[in-house]
This record gives C-alpha cells, structure tokens and sequence, in this order.
C-alpha cells in the first residue's frame, strides 16, 4: 500500500470515508473499519434474534477480561492462533495459500502426545522442548506432503493442503483409536500426558508459557520477513512470480521453505494446545484452528507480528462468547459470524490491483 | 448390488448438484471453494422454510435463494472487490457454518438449537418405468430432486456447449477481453454464474438436509462442498464427467458402509479416509495434463 492519496477505485472505504483522512487508507485503519463493520452488522443480528446487543456486547467484554481467569482463558485460547496464523501469514506474502494448518496443527497435537508419552523426560524442560519438537516435526511432514504433491504434480496447493485436512482429522482419530488410545475412555482421547511436559502456567492467570513463545516465533517471522534476503525473495515472489524469476529466485525453493515453516509453527501450535490446554489428545481439540489461523493471518494484514492483536481479538471473542450466551442467552457461534464477516470486509478492503 | 448401487446414487446426489454449480462458477472464471457454505446454507433455508412454511416446495425454493446469498457475497468480495477467490470461498464457509449456526438457536430463542423434524421427501416412482427390472428402482424410482440432478447434468452439459450464453460464459472463464471485445460484459456473466453457482450448490444442501434426512444439524455437510469441488476438477469441468466422478465417491462411501455392515476388520478411520485420498491421487495423476479455464482466479479490469 502506497501512502499517496487513492483514485476512488483504489479502496471502497473511500466512498463511505473521505479519502483525506490516513487512517481510512493506511492498511490498520482498513482492518480496523472491517472488525467495527462486522461487529455492527452482527449487533444487528442479536438485535433481529430479540436480545439487546449491548448487554450482549457487555457480556462478552467482561468474559473476555473480567477475571484473571477469564484473561488467561483468552491468551490460552489466541495462543495457536497466533503460532499457526503467523505460518499462514509467510504463506500468504509468498503468494503460497496453504489452508492446511487445520490438518498441520491436528497432526502436531499428535506428534507431541507421542513424543510425551512414549520418550517419557523426568526433567521438565527436556520433556517440554522434546515434546513441542515432535509436534513441530508431524506439523512440518504434513505440509511437506502436501508441497509436494503440489509441486511434484502441479495441483494447486489450496486443493492439497484442505484435502490433506481431511486425512490428518480421520488420521487423529484413527492413532486415538489404536496406538496412542485410552482403552475404555467412552471417547476417542489419549490418556493423561506426564506432568513433567505439561507447560509452564502463570498460577492465578492460567495462562501457559504458550503465548510469548508464540509472540517470539512471530517477531522471528516479521524479521525474517522484513529484514532478511530470503523474506525479500518471498516478497518479490508473492506479488509477482515472473518478477522472481526473472530476478532468479527459486519458486520451488521458496514454497518448500515457507510451507515448511508455517507447518512446524502449526503442528507446534497443535502440541503447545495439547501440552498446555488438555493435557492429553482428544479428538477433535483443534477443530476449526486452521481456518481461524487463516482467519488471523488475513485480520493482521499477512504482517506476522500485526497477527498477534488479531489472534487476541479472536481469542478474546470467543472466551468472551461463552458468558454471553451463558449470561444473555445469545448463541455463542456469533463469534464464527463476527469472525467471517470480518474476514470477508478485510478481503473487499484489500484490493488487489489488476 | 442393486442396493449398493442405489446408495452410491444416493450420495453422489448432493455431491452431483454442488459439482454442477461449481462448473458454472469454474467455467465463468471464479473458483468455487465456497460451495460448501453454499451447500451449508441451503440444507439450513430449506428445512427452516419447509418447517416454517409447511411445504417441501418452500423449502426447494428457500434452498435456492439460500444459497443464492452466499453466492452473491462471494460474487461481490471476488469479482467487485477483486479478492483471492479461494480465501473468499474458504471465508463464505466459515461464514455460512457461523450463520446456520447462530440462526438454528436464535430460532429457538436461547442457547439451544431448534429441533425440527421432518419426513425425508419421499420416492417419485414413474408408472411403467420403474417396472423394469434393475433400472426401475435404480433410476425410475427416485425422490424428486435427485431426477432434478440428472435433468440438470445434462441440461447443463447442453447449456454450456450448444447454446450462445453457454458459449460467452465459457469465453469469460477462458479470456475475458475477447468475451469483452464481443460484446459481453465479463463482470456481469461472473456475478450471475456464481450467484447461480450458489442457488445449484444450496439445493445440493437440501437434497442432504430436506431429502434425505428430515432435519438440520451443524456442519450438516460435512466436507461435501470441498469433495463436489474435486469431483468437478477431476472431470475437467464437464457436467457428464462431474456425474461420473461424484458416483465414485458415492461408490466408495458405500462400500464403506458396506464393510462396516460386514463386520470386515478395517479401521472405519482409514476407510473413511478413501475419497479424499483417491480425489488427492487422481488430481495427482491428471497433474500437468488438467487444463484449468485459462482466466479462472484472476480478477477482471474494470472502471
């Protein structure tokens, strides 16, 4: 984005805005205007559904920040988000739209639950590090399959990646069901983790060790992004593939390394979720992760360290939502309608330059 | 066997009537991830309109414009605005599973969903025809909107290469300036594909929710969308083909139920997973020889 004053056509905010304030043109305030539009419009639907939508609002605010409990639920909750979504984000900059974190994040939750429970650490740490390192590890694998079923083979990589989701899921279910089970559960989980990998809590919070890890990694991406040559040939080859090649940057190179990346950052999503959250594998825990990574990935402008206010915007919607409908009676999946609409005002206001 | 194949027939239906819209969407230039949350919200419209109204006919047409809706959402996101079209769709999911959602307990005035139960649609036999032995049952004794597929794979299979808008749909999908120079307009022919994309794929929906099953859950489709969406890339985004492909899928879920019913000692796990796995190998196999039309994904010019 240019800070030149747009053409009319340039962003469609500029027909509800003046084009002379920045804000309406600077990439955050465009973000910024999305996540208001789509809160207003979700506003109106509490309102149609016969409930007040500030009590709502209210309800929400105050599940999101009302306790330090409540704190550490939210921080717990945009953890993976932020891991899996800043992955998502490298991706995306690369022109690479990998939608498989679902699958990625999913595989790593079993990485890590094989990895605490088969190679048992007394020490803590070791068990902790080695265990993450499983999930990054599965996480990796399962994107690397699915580069190079797109590279080897030239089909598109939104069609591996979200198809592979499909596999990694029944794949979860299938190690719960054998391997790493839990004879006579009543449901498909694994059994308890040992304690000593279990993450690191801040006590009266609840938070886990999670979150800086995750802002570290994401201050990591941004560097490499910004500050490095191959976030450079990224970025060449994200706005324009002939313009990498013509500036030879290898195209393959580049999709392997930031499909890579953004798996092992998703499958350590998955492993700090089972490690920190659950204490243990249960099927269907990161159900929807993925897709809110993309979620994230896209609220903070494919900038992965901008993806840390999105991930605790979306963390602390959906903490929030729990009391609201415990409170006011309005269903809880107005957070997923938030969150689309949200995310589609951000894609309009985006435009692409033909 | 002839229930065998019957149940193939019967999950290729909603799978068959997504593919259909999804060619149109494809043909037009837009890809047609969304077609899941089209499906989603059609399988919702109609048993709320059908619930609502008393008449399976109000449920059709609600499924229709249901999924019409997210149609237009992602027409105006994608062509308007020019966005990534496979995140637009993947968004209008996500949107529509959120909507579906919220609105099955806002019916019911608090946190829990409405429960409504209706009699699946019923059987249509044809006199005579379903006489005969085999195809009869097979294909003369068929619940209405599963005639309404096969009617519209082939009506669109002539649509598309024997009429003059089949053939400006197909230019605008393959080169937008020369449908442009011909005198379409490009931008036009895109939003109305993929709004009827929508109202194809949400009667894919109602077949799963209205037909089938007399009631709507969350997530209710389940991935359909996403395999209708390999189903019509792996028959080259031809209706005929798209038929051909959504009945293997329909064949390979049966005779996972087949095994199942048998006692067979296969992990339903791995068994469950063959149609993405096989949607996965063919792509793969097709690899460079898929001709994808040549503008679809890429925004149009405009002023």
């Amino acid at each position: 984005m240019t800070d030149t004053a747009p053409s009319a056509q340039d962003s469609w905010l500029a027909y509800v805005w003046p084009p002379r304030l920045r804000l309406a043109n600077s990439m955050a305030g465009r973000v910024a205007a999305a996540a208001a539009l789509s809160v207003a419009l979700s506003a109106l639907l509490v309102a149609l559904s016969g409930h007040n939508p500030y009590a709502a609002f209210a309800a929400m605010l105050k599940g999101a920040l009302g306790s330090p409990h409540q704190i550490g639920f939210a921080l717990n909750r945009a953890t993976p988000y932020l891991l899996a979504g800043s992955g998502v984000a490298l991706c995306f900059r690369a022109g690479v739209i990998n939608i498989g974190a679902e699958g990625q994040i999913a595989l790593g939750g079993v990485g890590a639950a094989a990895v605490a429970l088969h190679f048992p650490a007394s020490l803590s740490a070791l068990a902790v590090v080695s265990a993450l390192a499983g999930g990054a590890v599965f996480g990796a694998l399962w994107a690397g399959l699915a580069t190079a079923i797109h590279l080897g083979r030239r089909v598109h990589e939104v069609l591996t990646t979200l198809l592979l989701n499909f596999v990694a899921l029944l794949l979860v279910q299938q190690t719960l069901a054998g391997p790493l089970g839990q004879f006579g559960a009543g449901f498909l989980q694994s059994p308890e983790l040992p304690r000593a990998a279990w993450l690191w809590k801040v006590p009266e919070f609840g938070a886990h060790v999670g979150f800086p890890i995750a802002l570290v990694a994401a201050a990591a991406l941004s560097f490499t992004v910004w500050r490095t040559p191959f976030g450079f040939s990224l970025r060449v080859a994200g706005s324009s593939r002939r313009a990498a090649a013509y500036a030879g940057f290898s195209a393959p190179a580049i999709t392997w390394s930031v499909m890579l990346i953004a798996g092992a950052l998703a499958g350590l999503a998955g492993g700090v979720e089972a490690l920190g959250v659950q204490h243990r594998l249960i099927e269907g825990f990161s159900l929807g992760f993925g897709f809110k990574a993309v979620t994230v990935a896209l609220l903070g402008a494919l900038e992965p360290l901008a993806v840390a206010p999105a991930a605790l915007f979306v963390g602390m919607l959906e903490a929030g939502a729990q009391s609201m409908q415990r409170q006011i009676g309005v269903p809880s999946a107005l957070v997923v309608v938030i969150e689309g609409l949200t995310m589609l005002f951000v894609l309009a206001a985006m435009v692409r330059r033909a | 066997m002839i229930d065998f194949l019957a149940a193939a027939i019967r999950i290729a239906t909603p799978l068959l009537l997504a593919a259909l819209g999804g060619i149109l969407s494809e043909r037009a230039g837009v890809f047609a991830v969304g077609l899941e949350g089209m499906m989603l919200m059609g399988a919702f419209a109609s048993i709320v309109g059908a619930w609502a109204a008393h008449s399976a006919l109000a449920g059709v047409l609600l499924a229709l414009v249901g999924g019409a809706t997210i149609g237009v959402v992602i027409a105006i996101v994608t062509v308007r605005f020019r966005a990534d079209n496979m995140v637009t769709g993947l968004t209008a999911n996500i949107l529509a599973a959120g909507l579906t959602s919220y609105l099955l307990r806002a019916l019911a005035g608090g946190g829990r969903p409405i429960a409504i139960h209706l009699t699946p649609l019923p059987p249509w036999p044809i006199p005579k025809l379903d006489q005969i032995p085999v195809v009869g049952p097979l294909l003369f004794s068929l619940p209405p909107l599963t005639y309404l597929a096969i009617v519209g794979c082939i009506g669109l299979h002539a649509f598309l290469l024997r009429t003059r808008t089949g053939l400006t749909l197909r230019a605008t999908g393959e080169n937008p300036e020369a449908a442009f120079a011909s005198g379409a307009e490009p931008m036009r022919v895109r939003v109305l594909a993929v709004v009827a994309c929508g109202a194809i794929a949400g009667l894919g929906g109602a077949v799963l929710s209205l037909q089938q099953v007399g009631t709507f859950t969350d997530g209710m489709t389940g991935g359909r969308g996403y395999l209708a969406l390999a189903s019509l890339i792996v028959a080259r985004w031809n209706p005929i083909g798209a038929a051909l492909a959504c009945l293997a899928f329909g064949a390979a879920e049966a005779f996972e139920l087949r095994l199942q019913g048998f006692g067979v000692p296969v992990s339903s796990y791995i068994v469950q997973m063959a149609p993405y796995v096989i949607a996965l190998a063919v792509l793969a196999g097709l690899g460079r020889s898929s001709r994808m039309p040549a503008s679809i994904g890429q925004p149009l010019q405009w002023d």
